[in-house]
């Protein structure tokens, strides 16, 4: 299949668009089970950090997301224009031992790095955030450099 | 994504959720489910066959809203995952806070205790 570009506003209306856009692709390409869940959920995960945390002020982000399949994966490319975020860096949530005490946050990129074979992140010169996400389309994935 | 009330039984409600638990399926249950349970303090299974899609949003709802039931006297437990939403409920150990089963009756037990 040819790399699929979707292109969407970080609103909550361009994010659903860009996910039925996603979803599309990915039925054109027949790819189910859990590699199919783990494509959506990467999409899902990254897609919301930008809607939620990636601009100042408000501001509308533009965002790309390029599809590539290969035999043996599926390679999601996130491409933004909003504030520097590098996700390789954050260490998973610990663990809560009760309700009362449990945090909310940092599951996403957890899911993430758990459903994906490598992550790999750049900043460009023109201000952007490249993330490159490849997910395995066979066995599960082990965590990205292990 | 949609969510059913079912009948209380031995003082237990059961809630079927239905579709997909992204950013906006939650967005369109949360404040629902959340006045349906919160305020009365419910002992809620909730059944989860019928939920296709996981994401972490979802889990933050999970937590809220038992967090808020626990605070009222009330319980949340979730029942019946599909695989890959199992998986998701593993990886992100939630089973540690909120109890998970497999069935229905297994949850209603818990729910009562």
């Amino acid at each position: 299949m040819p790399r699929v570009e979707i292109r969407f506003p970080s609103t909550h209306e361009g994010f659903a668009k860009g996910f039925e856009q996603l979803r599309s692709a990915l039925d054109v390409e027949r790819l189910e089970g859990a590699p199919r869940y783990n494509a959506e959920l990467v999409f899902e995960e990254i897609v919301a950090n930008i809607v939620e945390h990636g601009a100042v002020g408000g501001r509308i982000l533009d965002v790309r997301v390029t599809l590539e399949t290969l035999h043996d994966s599926v390679i999601l490319t996130f491409d933004d224009d909003g504030v520097a975020f590098d996700p390789r860096g954050l260490a998973d949530p610990v663990p809560s031992k009760s309700l009362e005490e449990a945090k909310i946050g940092g599951f996403g990129l957890m899911l993430v790095r758990h459903a994906a074979s490598s992550l790999d992140y750049v900043r460009t010169a023109a201000g952007r955030n490249q993330l490159r996400v490849k997910v395995p389309r066979r066995a599960a994935a082990s965590p990205p450099g292990s | 994504m949609q969510l059913q009330l079912g009948k209380k039984v031995d003082g237990v409600l059961n809630v079927l959720l239905i579709g997909r638990l992204d950013t906006p399926g939650v967005d369109r249950i949360e404040t629902q489910l959340t006045a349906q349970l919160v305020p009365r303090g419910e002992r809620v299974t909730i059944d989860l066959s019928r939920v296709e899609f996981l994401g972490s949003i979802g889990i933050r709802m999970f937590i809220t809203i038992a967090r808020a039931l626990a605070r009222n006297g009330g319980k949340m437990v979730l029942y019946g995952a599909q695989p890959s939403v199992a998986q998701v409920l593993e990886t992100t150990s939630l089973h540690n806070i909120i109890p998970v089963r497999s069935d229905a009756d297994a949850a209603a037990a818990v729910a009562r205790g």
